[in-house]
């Protein structure tokens, strides 16, 4: 095709450097591939057993857009218990993936204001998403000290010169680190002050160790916020795109409808066997954390040296680094095999899942 | 969202699915989910794929061995050569083919020309891309046929692209080989892009052929092909589809992909690698009992003496319902409401069609002539209530 449209679409797309930036792999392509936003994790037999048993059952057909009864009232106690919020099953919309979550929010609660505050860091997808259809965007400056969140005063000065709608990783989707209770509660009076809104992705929270505080679970949580989850993580279940969506109904009203438009609804057996998944976590959380936490004690020694810099962060499935005086060399060895923080926003930072093998392919 | 919006198009239609829901006797002759379970070899494979495969990784174009076994299948059943590699992307289903096909060619102040009535879905994804949807009429006497003349008299400076479904959703028509290749002309003389949805391929007719733009000469490099395993394989609940095209636009519609939900199920996608590669006999099984409720349904509005396009492909007929005088909207709602049977207004398809019903034939023959009758007692409720 000689054609001057078919040039003209590929030259726009092209030009669309954020709809071109590289996504991450869900899940590690191999063992020695640390560069996914989540390590390869054992499928308990009994979520195999309950997913084949809804299709045996015929659960093989179109199901209601914002996902079945049951794994929406699931999502909603998952969320409730491990945060302290206070959604039901009507808040909730079952992804296909976190990234489908993304997308949906970005986009249709988007709409409803003139601008968006993002992380000048951030996961490469809010860049795919935010690319697809143009939005006014405002960057919100990162504290590299504070393992890249937003920092207090940079959301605070975009939310005064006008921007109402937020969108904030905590945990941070590149380093892990999470803000504290005293942070969420001034980023609380900031949107509360000015009547702003917030896209709360809070996917990584399973992942941290002890406490973590969401801006979902305050006495004055804002009301206008969505809450973007990966439903439960490390289940085995990260090849199967299952997210999540909180948010007050009249957004997701919008939401759904979108996602009707986009896919219906999310595949029957991904949403069966997360259902399965969310009786067992609690079995194995606890367990799995553990484990995580060795990793990466012996992930951070082997970080120090190579004369690698540990990014702050609370998440213990992933870590980040930067060289430090001589370590430039061996950061740039991992760039074949982490994550590049350039996609992220963060060029001189590599990402790493935690796994049994990240500290000795590191050593 | 205005009320005028909740009224329409696709919310339209979940509106009634709602409300169907609630009755235990409802009969559904409305969405197009065919009543036939998946075929047991392939949810064993995707018991197997739990077991074996429940951690691959996908990229956003899909598993290697499902691209390759799309590209066999486009072969074998469309003729269209495609490298596996770089011409085929993995979709959530036939609708998010739609969405992204929708994305890659059109944007803000784009037109793209749509025979209609069409499939609620198209305007909805117009509307995201901020695309105009650029209407040609078809008619009932002529069995919808979407006419080359009338699309080459709406092409203008702004048109990117010609939207073809065939077998059509919802009048059920067929484009004819000549049709097809007048159309591709226009494509070619205009410089125009084909976005050819062809999700009821294997579901055609008496003497009727389904032809693919994208295998005629100087086709496949404008074109951007979709399909899905949703109708032929009864797995609408596993939501694969794909799309085919050249592979400097699959590039794009790859990025687009990645953008919009990342990648499939894992399992959804071996079991889409045993529908393709496994036994096809069951696919044939179903094309059978289609044929048989077809007529079955044909015979019974030819008694009601109501009138309708022929359905040449598909799996349903789209019924002129003008004698009642009655909006669509309102004949669809009194029939749920009165007798429990849904069917789909055409309102919902299209402003000029709020004289037709949309009835799908996706349900066992005894359920099928029940819901015929109980349309019957519907229509003569209405029409004595006059």
């Amino acid at each position: 095709m000689s054609s001057a449209s078919k040039a003209y679409l590929l030259n726009w797309h092209k030009a669309n450097r954020a709809l071109n930036t590289p996504l991450p792999a869900q899940t590690m392509r191999h063992s020695a591939d640390f560069s996914a936003d989540e390590a390869i994790s054992p499928l308990d037999e009994r979520i195999i057993a309950s997913a084949s048993e809804a299709m045996e059952a015929g659960q093989t057909h179109y199901v209601d857009v914002p996902g079945i009864a049951p794994l929406r009232a699931a999502l909603a106690d998952f969320l409730n218990s491990a945060c302290g919020s206070a959604f039901g099953a009507s808040n909730i919309i079952v992804t296909a993936g976190v990234q489908e979550a993304r997308f949906l929010t970005i986009q249709k609660i988007g709409e409803l204001f003139d601008s968006i505050g993002v992380p000048a860091v951030a996961h490469p997808g809010v860049q795919k998403a935010l690319g697809v259809r143009k939005r006014h965007v405002v960057s919100l400056p990162v504290d590299d000290a504070r393992g890249y969140l937003p920092t207090i005063d940079g959301i605070a000065a975009a939310v005064a010169d006008g921007c109402r709608l937020l969108y904030l990783e905590s945990p941070s989707r590149l380093s892990g680190a999470a803000y504290a209770a005293d942070e969420v509660a001034a980023i609380c009076q900031i949107v509360n002050e000015h009547d702003a809104a917030v896209i709360w992705d809070q996917g990584l929270s399973p992942w941290v160790a002890g406490d973590y505080s969401s801006l979902t679970a305050l006495e004055s949580t804002p009301t206008r916020i969505a809450v973007l989850s990966d439903g439960w993580p490390g289940m085995g279940l990260s090849s199967w795109f299952l997210g999540a969506i909180a948010a007050p109904e009249e957004w997701v009203a919008p939401m759904q409808s979108q996602k009707q438009i986009m896919a219906i609804c999310t595949a029957t057996a991904s949403q069966y066997a997360a259902l399965e998944a969310s009786q067992l976590y609690s079995e194995s959380q606890a367990g799995r954390l553990a484990q995580l936490g060795q990793q990466r004690e012996a992930l951070l020694q082997a970080a120090a040296a190579a004369d690698l810099e540990v990014v702050a962060g609370g998440a213990l499935n992933i870590v980040a680094l930067r060289a430090s005086a001589g370590g430039e060399a061996a950061l740039e060895k991992l760039r074949g095999v982490g994550a590049d923080g350039a996609d992220f926003g963060a060029p001189d930072t590599i990402r790493l899942t935690i796994s049994a093998a990240t500290a000795s392919a590191l050593a | 969202m205005s009320k005028k919006r909740e009224d329409q198009g696709t919310n339209l239609l979940y509106k009634l699915i709602g409300e169907a829901r609630g009755y235990d006797d409802v009969i559904v002759m409305g969405r197009g989910d065919p009543d036939f379970d998946t075929p047991a070899h392939i949810v064993a494979a995707a018991k197997e794929a739990m077991i074996h495969h429940h951690a691959d990784y996908s990229p956003p174009a899909g598993l290697p061995a499902l691209r390759e076994a799309i590209a066999e299948r486009v072969k074998r059943v469309n003729n269209i050569d495609v490298d596996p590699a770089s011409e085929v992307v993995v979709t959530n289903g036939g609708q998010e083919a739609l969405f992204l096909m929708v994305l890659a060619t059109v944007g803000a102040g784009d037109e793209m020309i749509v025979p209609e009535p069409n499939y609620t879905t198209y305007a909805d994804s117009l509307d995201f891309a901020g695309a105009t949807k650029v209407e040609v009429q078809t008619w009932p006497q002529e069995d919808f046929r979407a006419d080359p003349a009338l699309v080459r008299a709406a092409v203008t400076e702004r048109t990117r692209a010609l939207l073809l479904v065939s077998p059509n959703n919802p009048c059920a028509s067929v484009i004819s080989p000549g049709d097809m290749r007048e159309l591709l002309d226009i494509a070619i003389e205009r410089d125009l892009m084909i976005l050819s949805d062809e999700i009821y391929d294997l579901f055609v007719y008496d003497d009727f052929a389904h032809t693919s733009p994208a295998a005629l000469p100087g086709g496949k490099e404008r074109t951007l092909t979709l399909n899905a395993l949703s109708k032929s394989y009864s797995m609408t609940g596993w939501r694969l589809g794909w799309i085919t095209g050249p592979a400097d636009l699959m590039a794009r519609v790859t990025e687009l992909k990645a953008a919009t939900t990342g990648g499939a199920s894992v399992i959804s996608q071996y079991a889409g690698i045993a529908a393709l590669t496994g036994p096809q006999e069951p696919v044939e099984m179903m094309a059978a009992a289609y044929r048989r409720r077809r007529r079955l349904v044909l015979d019974a509005l030819d008694e009601m003496g109501m009138k309708y396009g022929l359905p040449q492909g598909g799996q349903f007929v789209f019924a002129d319902i003008a004698f009642t005088g009655l909006d669509s909207a309102e004949v669809a709602q009194r029939m749920l409401t009165e007798q429990h049977v849904l069917a789909y207004p055409g309102s919902a398809f299209s402003k000029d069609r709020k004289d037709y019903l949309r009835m799908t034939f996706l349900q066992p023959e005894d359920k099928l002539i029940e819901g015929l009758e109980r349309m019957k007692v519907a229509m003569q409720g209405i029409m004595a209530g006059r």
